[in-house]
């Protein structure tokens, strides 16, 4: 680690700090809410480079911050808006970018609408898995909640409906239905992936990916809608939920070799459903969320033969966590990825389990800083180009297991 | 000492650190602007985590809180079924995501009662034997 990477790093994390970026301050006696907040993390590994990430040297290559705005200028309108940057190895390159501004009418507690770039409701956490304070983990499960492909799913640019219907005796229901754009996000993991790794036949059978600069591929998007309800029970702290997604994704580029010829991929069919629940007990919290993505998408090989590929994956995790003081949380979590689901489960070139400790310290109310050891099965490196596992960051192959322990030290305001 | 001893004791401990201590009382206070006389702990609870943003009778309402304290524990636990951790945890999710603001904080009963009684719309808790000057005492249904 070089010694001018960690004088960034601190850099980058002291800036909003010394900020002190949260203030309101009144214009028109409406209050404006400012907050920012800043993470730095660590991860090491003993093989492997995990996320792009240099982790088997050790790496600082993980940080993000960003500040947001925003204000009710009627009781019933709100606006905002939320500048965001990270580094995470070899993405995201500190290239600040907008990561939410919308206005919002909420007419009535069951009806409001929301439109611009929002945030995407889309199972237990999805809309708030980057706020790293709001979690226990350093990293999430990232079976359900990939770091490297946040940019491009974390939010769409259209619209959400809204609301909370109470139903007496049976608690609440809160629903969203959205649609939108999905926003291409050039420096994210599912376009470094395409863009570095090529699809070529396993001499032990099926294909498998491989470093390969033959493309040059620069967008990623389309059309996403969907919904998402959960329902708060009768029962204490039991909260259960369901979501359905249907994205129409294109990308495109160009292939460099052997010939010059446009690249694109597109979508046939993508439908993503996920069932989820939350239970919290006083200081105990479990969790758990399963998702389903049976994909068909339609690609050009250079000789201009349309290819269709098929992918079904599934995944998912249970956690617990309990807070034992109010600076000590302590939790655990089983993350599984399974990238193509008819086939063996078993082999690690088709999943990534991920069997993770984590002890968080909230250092005060602002600061927590997170201890995570990382146990993972499997890189399936068979089927996905994202999922953490990459083959340019990995020249020699990936070893099927793994560990790492990540720290990460957190601010918000 | 033998294992089955040893787990025993693990969940004696375990189940003494869910143990909850009984909460301190309160009662809900309101700016008078606020016409109802009354509130479910329904609308109680959809108040104070901002999904609903009126009440029949009422018009606008919005929150305010105590930072911390044996009242705000005791409320928050009876009627939002959550630790204040989870509480400030679901705020800062709303406030990250520009789905809502932070909603007022205050030090003491005697903060809430003031802001409340100047804020419109505005519903607070307090000990019950806080003297509730200026605001009026909802009952709770």
């Amino acid at each position: 680690m070089k010694p001018q990477r960690l004088w960034l790093a601190a850099a980058v994390f002291a800036a909003p700090c010394l900020l002190l970026a949260q203030f309101d301050f009144s214009v028109d006696g409406r209050t404006v809410q400012v907050h920012s907040f800043a993470s730095q993390g660590f991860a090491l590994s003993n093989v492997n480079n995990y996320l792009t990430m240099d982790t088997s040297n050790g790496s600082f290559a993980l940080t993000d911050f960003g500040f947001n705005a925003s204000t009710a200028i009627t009781d019933k309108f709100r606006v905002g808006a939320q500048l965001y940057d990270y580094n995470l190895g070899r993405l995201g390159k500190y290239v600040p970018e907008l990561d939410w501004a919308y206005g919002d009418y909420r007419f009535t507690d069951w009806l409001g609408i929301r439109g611009g770039k929002v945030k995407t409701v889309q199972g237990l956490s999805h809309d708030v898995q980057d706020m790293e304070f709001l979690n226990t983990w350093a990293l999430m499960p990232q079976s359900v909640y990939p770091l490297d492909t946040r940019g491009d799913a974390i939010a769409h640019i259209g619209g959400d409906l809204y609301g909370t219907v109470a139903v007496k005796k049976l608690g609440s229901f809160s629903y969203t239905l959205f649609g939108g754009l999905r926003p291409n996000d050039p420096n994210g993991g599912y376009l470094y992936g395409v863009d570095t790794m090529s699809h070529v036949p396993d001499p032990k059978g099926g294909f498998m990916y491989i470093t390969g600069q033959t493309k040059d591929v620069t967008y990623y998007g389309g059309p996403v809608y969907g919904a998402d309800l959960r329902w708060t029970t009768p029962v204490k702290g039991l909260l259960l939920g369901a979501s359905y997604m249907v994205q129409d994704i294109t990308t495109t580029g160009h292939y460099t070799k052997p010939i010059v010829v446009a690249y694109k991929l597109t979508t046939v069919k993508d439908n993503a459903t996920n069932f989820y629940a939350e239970y919290l007990f006083g200081n105990l919290r479990f969790a758990g969320e399963y998702r389903s993505e049976p994909k068909i998408v339609q690609l050009n090989q250079p000789s201009g033969v349309l290819v269709q590929g098929f992918q079904d994956s599934r995944s998912g995790y249970v956690s617990l966590s309990y807070r034992f003081f109010k600076w000590l949380e302590l939790g655990t979590y089983q993350s599984r990825y399974v990238d193509n689901w008819p086939v063996n489960h078993g082999d690690p070139r088709n999943h990534i389990f991920d069997q993770t400790i984590t002890a968080r310290f909230d250092i005060n109310r602002n600061v927590d800083f997170k201890l995570e050891e990382h146990f993972i099965d499997g890189a399936a490196i068979d089927g996905v180009l994202d999922h953490g596992f990459y083959a340019a960051p990995n020249p020699n192959g990936l070893a099927p297991n793994m560990h790492m322990l990540v720290a990460r030290i957190g601010y918000h305001m | 000492m033998s294992y089955t001893k040893v787990f025993s004791l693990a969940v004696l401990a375990f189940s003494a650190a869910l143990t909850v201590a009984r909460g301190a009382d309160f009662k809900v206070v309101a700016n008078p602007s606020v016409g109802a006389a009354s509130i479910s702990a329904d609308e109680l609870k959809g108040v104070f985590l901002m999904t609903k943003t009126s009440l029949k009778d009422a018009g606008h309402v919005e929150p305010v809180l105590e930072k911390g304290g044996p009242v705000h524990e005791s409320f928050v636990k009876e009627y939002l079924g959550k630790t204040d951790a989870g509480l400030q945890n679901y705020y800062r999710s709303l406030a990250f995501t520009g789905k809502g603001s932070i909603p007022k904080e205050v030090a003491s009963d005697a903060d809430v009662v003031s802001t409340v009684a100047k804020t419109k719309g505005a519903i607070g808790y307090i000990g019950a034997e806080t003297e509730a000057a200026g605001v009026k005492v909802l009952e709770v249904k």
